[in-house]
């Protein structure tokens, strides 16, 4: 896999390429700030880009920005966004930008190295990852038109936060300690009170669970 | 004025007449202004008719110039009343009348030396320490009176000079106390936070090079999960200072994400989209958020919105909810959130009748 970075604190730039270099991933280019990403992304055509949300001048929101316009310029590339907090308004507009091959995830995840390089591989084969904050904050009761989350068993909320994190079936039967047949009994009855059209598809799923909770 | 535009009217009631018999005021005079004119004609027809009597009674010793004397005096106290009048009130118009009075006295001491000088042949100019005498109390009477005014004047001139100093130096103050805790929240962010998210990456890669010895992979996931929180919690403190989506986005869109997370079905709207000063954005992104959360934990309320707008160089942040009402005015919650406006010249009004819901306002003044 094909790798370019963007973060503008060395320290975590280098520590981030020597994760990858040791776990077999090709880190073909570094960047400390958007306009070097894109320039990256043009001159290498990486399968993956991982962006910090807070890069110069304004430190602010540059990442998502660059994110969104590196998947305008080039459709098929996966964006992995790290940031130091999570912000549901961030997730909707990266998800918003199409979501298949997006990921959303706070930066300590990297910690996690076996975690992280299998969400790295599934935004770039086109999933979406988003940070369980993220998707508790999306979960968290609200009122209004939000009642249908309500109806959920207490069950089904664990797997409807674990799929909209990205993982399949499998992952969550694993996570829960349940079989496979399990989950897709609780995903059933999720989709069934959303009144969420069925289907087979891994990604297109958590897309609409996504779509549904933002 | 009204004197006049009602006489105005009355003579156009009365035109033929008021032609005829009331030039003065066919024209458009006041009253005063018309008694004055008849009162001036009179006097000059005294005048004429005492000297044509003198005349017609052989002359002699001028007695006319007498009368003129005491019918110029007339005319001469109604000009001086009306000029010193005319001065703005207090101090001013007080030293005015002083100086008319001493004025009329002046040139009555003046005209009677004269006419004794002239007609009785008196030699010495008597009312030297007379007019020395009035002018010196006059000086006196000025100084005195216009002494206070001054002081007070120079008085009121450093207490709105120290006033504007002040403003100007909290402004200055709080401003640069937003500035300095979001260069704070920033640092945690570049600082701290980086650090320990650069160590639990660390503790990563030894984590799997040490797959093999259980033990110690043991260790170092739970130095890792110790990092963790160490993360979540600098991320707290940070979020504290200066909610990131604030500081990045400004208040409108903080504002959404906070409704969204306190889920009472918010609506929020907001006509504000310009960079607001950091102290004021502070200040109505934490007043919004408590009150959201007394809302949340005490209103009972079916819905709850919030409006954000700006009217006359200040913002004015509305939050309003559905719910039991009867919040207290002088609540600890409350006494904080107005102690945060006033500090900005702000105010706070908090409407909680029992049963009717609660709506707070609060305006910061943004214009700079």
């Amino acid at each position: 896999m094909r790798v370019v970075i963007a973060e503008d604190l060395a320290l975590l730039r280098e520590g981030l390429v020597a994760v990858l270099r040791e776990n077999d991933i090709d880190v073909v280019a570094q960047a400390q700030d958007g306009p070097g990403l894109l320039r990256a992304i043009a001159g290498h055509d990486p399968d993956l880009a991982i962006v910090d949300v807070r890069l110069p001048p304004t430190f602010s929101d540059e990442g998502i920005l660059a994110a969104i316009e590196a998947r305008r310029r080039s459709p098929a590339l996966g964006v992995l966004v790290l940031s130091q907090y999570v912000e549901t308004a961030y997730a909707s507009e990266l998800i918003g930008d199409g979501g298949a091959g997006i990921g959303y995830l706070l930066k300590e995840r990297v910690g996690d190295v076996r975690a992280f390089l299998d969400a790295m591989h599934r935004v770039a084969d086109g999933g979406t990852v988003l940070d369980r904050q993220v998707v508790s904050e999306m979960l968290a009761p609200r009122a209004g038109s939000r009642d249908a989350l309500e109806a959920l068993t207490e069950r089904e909320r664990e797997v409807l936060a674990l799929m909209a994190e990205g993982r399949s079936n499998t992952a969550i039967a694993d996570a829960l300690v349940v079989t496979p047949g399990a989950v897709e009994k609780h995903i059933t009855s999720i989709f069934g009170k959303l009144n969420l059209p069925a289907c087979g598809d891994d990604n297109r799923r958590v897309l609409a669970v996504l779509a549904y909770l933002s | 004025m009204d004197e006049r535009v009602r006489l105005s009217g009355d003579v156009s009631l009365n035109r033929g007449r008021g032609r005829r018999w009331m030039p003065a005021l066919a024209a458009g005079l006041s009253i005063g202004e018309y008694a004055r004119s008849v009162e001036r004609r009179l006097a000059i027809l005294a005048a004429v008719i005492l000297i044509v009597i003198w005349a017609l009674a052989g002359q002699g010793y001028l007695w006319p110039a007498w009368a003129w004397l005491g019918l110029g005096v007339v005319m001469l106290v109604e000009s001086a009343a009306g000029w010193a009048w005319r001065r703005p009130p207090g101090a001013v118009r007080r030293v005015a009348c002083v100086w008319a009075a001493i004025g009329v006295a002046s040139v009555i001491l003046l005209a009677t030396w004269l006419l004794t000088d002239l007609l009785a042949g008196a030699r010495d100019f008597w009312p030297t320490w007379a007019l020395f005498g009035l002018v010196s109390a006059g000086c006196a009477y000025s100084l005195i009176a216009l002494h206070d005014r001054v002081l007070v004047a120079r008085g009121r001139r450093a207490l709105r000079a120290r006033i504007e100093m002040l403003t100007r130096t909290r402004r200055q103050a709080l401003d640069a106390q937003a500035a300095e805790l979001r260069r704070i929240e920033r640092d945690l962010h570049d600082g701290a936070q980086a650090r320990l998210v650069a160590l639990t990456l660390q503790l990563g890669r030894a984590e799997m090079r040490v797959a093999d010895q259980p033990e110690v992979a043991g260790l170092i996931h739970d130095a890792q999960r110790e990092a963790r929180h160490a993360i979540a919690e600098l991320r707290d403190l940070a979020r504290g200072i200066v909610p990131p989506l604030l500081a990045d986005r400004g208040l409108t869109a903080a504002v959404e994400s906070l409704a969204a997370r306190y889920g009472l079905g918010t609506s929020v709207e907001s006509s504000v989209d310009r960079q607001l000063a950091p102290a004021v954005q502070s200040a109505a992104y934490f007043v919004i958020a408590e009150a959201l959360t007394n809302t949340a934990k005490h209103a009972s309320a079916q819905h709850s919105w919030v409006s954000i707008g700006e009217r006359d160089r200040a913002l004015i942040v509305r939050v309003g909810d559905d719910g039991r009402g009867g919040a207290d005015p002088q609540g600890s919650g409350i006494s904080g959130l107005r102690a945060r406006v006033e500090a900005l010249d702000g105010h706070l009004r908090l409407l909680s009748p029992a049963g009717e819901g609660t709506l707070l306002e609060v305006s910061l003044p943004c214009g700079w």
